[in-house]
């Protein structure tokens, strides 16, 4: 049973539920949440993109840190907060940036 | 015939008049008012302006920072009349949810709970490409009886990426109008006029029921019923090509395997350190020369010329400044070649996938799913990855990830490696160093699995997704920048807390405590000769219970960095009238070695090599953990990683003498 069909006792939840429930139940990536929901890429990118605005997704930028922690000027950050582990992908960084999705509680 | 306000429509919420604060330029006062209204990038200003042509303002809307453009359209009907509209361009939105002063301008707008009415007609830009972020708009505004008309636009792109949509199934799937347009060709506008007059002259349709029960509280409930209602729609309006398996897609096959992605992230990790040692050393070799030699003997010229030779202040500055710093920037090379690897493997979009396989690993044995964060960052150094566990959410989490942090061996850690590794393993400097890394992760593996089991058993999961990347050709600009920020952090290391430290240490080595005069006794007179060797007694079960040693170490409390500079301050004091090349420093650190471990030189080695990566990192470490965790923590996590450096260090060196 897809994680659409289970995460209200078998009642069908709408997307943003179902791709909450994709992630607490281990989805590891789009496509993963794709996969167990059942639900197009551009309904989960969609949800992805709502739940983190309602704040009940979390992302944050991952890049390995600096030597001495002096981040105020660093190229993965932006104005004076740091790249590591900064809130959402920044608007300075022009390659692929990792984004890790976590789940708040309400 | 000019668009007159539909005799048989709902009295009017909002009259033009209340706009007519708002920027100058719209049409003549009675005619209806047009908001376009849209996701941003969906092409509602490029509609805009193909419509409206010269005749458009853009300016503040009244009272508020919000910019709005407004404009006269003047369309015609599907009769061929003249049909104008006052046409309202207003910021994007992706909902009416206001999360930012733009939305909430434009929620206000259509509630009617703004200075202005609501306006008469809405048309909602939506793209094509990206229906489902467009139509969430569509539902919320659906909610209420109230004329909408969708304007379809980027059927092009939609259409080169497989995606279909059925205009007409959509319009009898939404409940309005849609109409397929491309604002940039500027086609599909008479269309979109005539639908408009037509929508103006007929009466709102009914708002659109709620399919599941919500409580208005639950803004969950809420949003989820109305993507559920997108969804369906979707369902019955777009078609899709099956998409065919990009190039990310089928490397990431292999890349992110359960087994296979493992293997490769380790193989990929060696690689980068042993191209790393392999093309650094000779220009590491060629920057130590120069400072022992003619950057030295010109210091040494330099005071014979101003009669200082042989004063405290040529040793100062020959034997501590000289050797010490200019020991430490041996190493930019060589940390300079590793960071811009590491930047090419961020910047294609590799260390994503090596994120996700590591993470996998770390959930296998029970650790937390949203440290790895934290603990990424502190391979690069250790102080933003104390500040970064303030991401978790859960206090216990919190706690015990700063903890583990000073396990992750961080960057200033490598230049002790490197001078290690190529002095005792010269022809597999690489995979020692690359040992070291994986023995890191085993430590924050080890004792993270032993704090659960004794401190935290009942630490929950955080669900965690790794959101991946496409692979990208890595920029030259970016992998370029990033290096140079990371060398430029070491270098303000080595300019700043580093020399404080070999400061303090000629000082120390300066002060004589069997007698003798201050800046003339030989080191291992010296005050920190003695104090060096009375903790050297505590690491002679580990083999390396040498002052020289073990001072370094004790130096290496305030910065990894300085365990490199205080051999090599010690070792020129020793002997003066020279400079010390970076083959001297290394024989008088084997020499050390092999006279501490009683032959078992490998294993005091490899036994120095962990407790160096497990002790505490530096104090700037400490002070992070204090202001993360408070005191009482922060000392714990300094008595735990001395304990483990030291146990598995005695560990090391007892098991592999028995071996040797």
């Amino acid at each position: 049973m897809s994680e659409r069909a289970s995460s209200r006792g078998g009642q069908s939840a709408g997307p943003l539920r179902s791709v909450l429930t994709a992630f607490e139940s281990g989805a590891r990536s789009r496509t993963e949440v794709c996969a167990r929901t059942g639900l197009r890429r551009d309904v989960v990118d969609a949800a992805v993109e709502h739940l983190l605005r309602m704040g009940r997704l979390d992302a944050r930028e991952l890049t390995v840190g600096c030597p001495d922690g002096g981040c105020g000027s660093c190229a993965s950050g932006v104005g004076d907060r740091p790249g590591c582990g900064a809130a959402g992908p920044s608007a300075r960084r022009s390659g692929p940036v990792l984004v890790s999705l976590s789940v708040r509680r309400p | 015939m000019t668009l007159a306000r539909p005799s048989t429509a709902a009295p009017r919420r909002g009259a033009p008049s209340c706009h007519g604060d708002a920027p100058a330029g719209g049409a003549r006062p009675g005619v209806p008012v047009v908001a376009l209204v849209g996701a941003p990038n969906a092409g509602k200003s490029t509609l805009f302006n193909s419509l409206t042509g010269g005749s458009r303002t853009v300016g503040n809307w009244p009272g508020t920072t919000v910019e709005v453009g407004r404009g006269s359209w003047v369309g015609t009907d599907r009769c061929g009349h003249p049909a104008e509209v006052d046409l309202l361009d207003l910021p994007g939105a992706y909902s009416l949810d206001p999360a930012s002063p733009d939305e909430q301008f434009t929620a206000d707008l259509f509630t009617g709970s703004g200075p202005a009415g609501a306006p008469d007609l809405a048309v909602v830009v939506a793209d094509a490409a990206h229906l489902a972020r467009s139509l969430y708009l569509v539902a919320q505004l659906r909610e209420r009886s109230r004329r909408l008309v969708v304007a379809l636009t980027m059927s092009d792109v939609a259409e080169r990426r497989g995606i279909t949509v059925d205009a007409d199934a959509l319009a009898a799937a939404l409940g309005v109008p849609v109409v397929e347009l491309d604002p940039r060709r500027r086609s599909g506008r008479e269309r979109l006029a005539a639908v408009v007059a037509d929508a103006l002259r007929a009466p709102a349709p009914p708002a659109r029921a709620r399919q599941r029960d919500g409580a208005d509280d639950d803004a969950l409930a809420v949003a989820d019923e109305r993507f559920d209602w997108v969804d369906g729609v979707l369902m019955t309006a777009l078609a899709e090509r099956p998409a065919r398996p990009t190039v990310t897609d089928r490397v990431d096959r292999w890349v992110t395997a359960p087994v296979l992605g493992p293997l490769l992230f380790l193989l990929v990790m060696w690689g980068v350190f042993e191209a790393t040692t392999t093309v650094a050393a000779p220009l590491q070799d060629a920057l130590g020369t120069l400072v022992s030699g003619p950057v030295t003997a010109a210091g040494r010229g330099l005071f014979d010329l101003l009669g200082l030779s042989g004063s405290w202040a040529e040793g100062l500055v020959l034997d501590g400044l000289v050797a010490g710093v200019g020991m430490l920037l041996t190493f930019v090379p060589l940390m300079a070649i590793m960071f811009a690897l590491l930047a090419l493997l961020e910047d294609s979009g590799y260390l994503a996938r090596a994120a996700l396989v590591t993470d996998r690993a770390m959930r296998a044995v029970g650790l937390p799913g949203n440290a790895f964060l934290p603990l990424v960052v502190g391979f690069g150094c250790n102080v933003p990855a104390i500040s970064a566990t303030r991401i978790l959410p859960d206090a216990r989490h919190r706690i015990m990830t700063a903890l583990l942090v000073p396990f992750t061996s961080c960057s200033a850690r490598l230049t002790v490696y490197v001078l290690v590794a190529a002095t005792f393993f010269p022809s597999a400097a690489g995979t020692v160093v690359f040992g070291m890394y994986l023995t890191s992760i085993l430590f924050v593996v080890g004792v993270g699995l032993a704090l659960r089991r004794t401190l935290w058993r009942t630490v929950g999961q955080e669900p965690l997704v790794l959101d991946l990347p496409a692979y990208q050709r890595p920029t030259l600009r970016l992998t370029a920048s990033l290096t140079w920020v990371r060398v430029r952090a070491f270098l303000r290391t080595a300019g700043g807390i580093i020399v404080a430290t070999v400061s303090l240490v000629w000082l120390l080595q300066a002060v004589p405590v069997h007698g003798g005069s201050f800046g003339a006794v030989p080191p291992e007179d010296s005050l920190f000769a003695a104090a060096s060797r009375v903790v050297a007694h505590l690491f002679v079960p580990a083999g390396f219970g040498d002052w020289h040693t073990v001072g370094a170490l004790v130096v290496g409390f305030v910065a990894k960095e300085a365990v490199l500079t205080s051999w090599a301050q010690t070792y020129a004091a020793a002997d003066p009238t020279a400079g010390l090349a970076p083959d001297q420093l290394q024989a008088h650190v084997h020499a050390a070695f092999a006279a501490s471990s009683g032959g078992a030189v490998t294993a005091a080695v490899l036994a120095f090599l962990v407790f160096l990566l497990a002790y505490t990192p530096c104090v700037a470490t400490v002070a992070a953990q204090r202001r993360e965790i408070g005191v009482r923590w922060a000392a714990f996590g300094v008595g735990l990683q001395l304990t483990v450096a030291w146990t598995v260090a005695v560990a090391v060196f007892q098991v592999g003498r028995l071996l040797t």
